[in-house]
């Protein structure tokens, strides 16, 4: 398992938007995503549970990526983050 | 009576709010209209009232009370969004009447939206309700026109 963690920028935190696309590029990767949050985690894969989290701006969330094309899919999860969260 | 529950039975979705519905391509955000969260409709609204779409368990209603999510008693993760970048609003214009892990049923009142108030600030009211796990979705077609909440079938679906 690989991970990394990050400092959410935006000022809405992870609403609809940029849940539904976090949500979307964890989809095309084949590794088990997850976020991790003030100790709950949730499966990136599913609106719902990311969306649960209420991640705001300034929290810190830790993404994790377990399977095969772990290094690959977490170095895209990491770019997204940095271009659109 | 007979009539209705024509519109209430469990593969329907009604309409969270009295006014137009339309489809979600129309929506000005991609978010919505390239279906990147789901798809499903959305309502032009022409009264404050938004009710329950559906019967099932209120997920999260965000904490600036712009959206909520909707499980479905048959599994349908449903989300309902206030108006378009609302959450900037950072609450002002919306009143919350349910609580997380309350039960409702289709028709139940669960939030107001002030209209009038949130266009004057600028925002956009148009309300999609959009399932987002359309994996569990065989068919969806949305039901446009004129529709009144709680009562008229928008989205119909097939598991």
């Amino acid at each position: 398992m690989k991970k990394f963690d990050y400092i959410v920028k935006v000022s809405e935190g992870l609403h609809a938007r940029p849940a539904g696309l976090l949500v979307k590029c964890a989809k095309d990767c084949s590794s088990d995503i997850k976020i991790l949050n003030a100790g709950k985690s949730a499966d990136a894969k599913r609106l719902f549970s990311v969306m649960s989290l209420g991640v705001k701006q300034n929290d810190k969330i830790t993404l994790t990526a377990e399977g095969n094309n772990e290094d690959n899919d977490l170095e895209k999860l990491k770019l997204f983050c940095e271009k659109n969260i | 009576m007979g009539f209705l529950s024509k519109f209430k039975s469990k593969n329907t979705i009604v309409a969270q709010q009295s006014g137009k519905a339309v489809t979600v391509n129309e929506v000005p955000d991609p978010a919505f209209s390239d279906k990147i969260l789901g798809d499903g409709i959305a309502i032009i609204p022409s009264e404050n009232k938004v009710v329950a779409p559906i019967s099932g368990t209120i997920v999260q209603v965000a904490d600036t009370m712009h959206a909520f999510c909707i499980e479905s008693d048959d599994g349908l993760e449903v989300l309902v969004h206030l108006g378009l970048d609302t959450v900037k609003l950072e609450g002002k214009g919306f009143k919350c009447h349910v609580k997380t892990g309350q039960h409702v049923k289709a028709g139940d009142p669960v939030m107001d939206m002030d209209i009038e108030f949130i266009k004057n600030e600028g925002y956009n009211v148009i309300t999609p309700c959009i399932i987002t796990n359309m994996d569990k979705i065989k068919k969806i077609t949305a039901v446009t026109g004129t529709a009144e909440s709680g009562k008229t079938g928008v989205i119909k679906y097939e598991i």
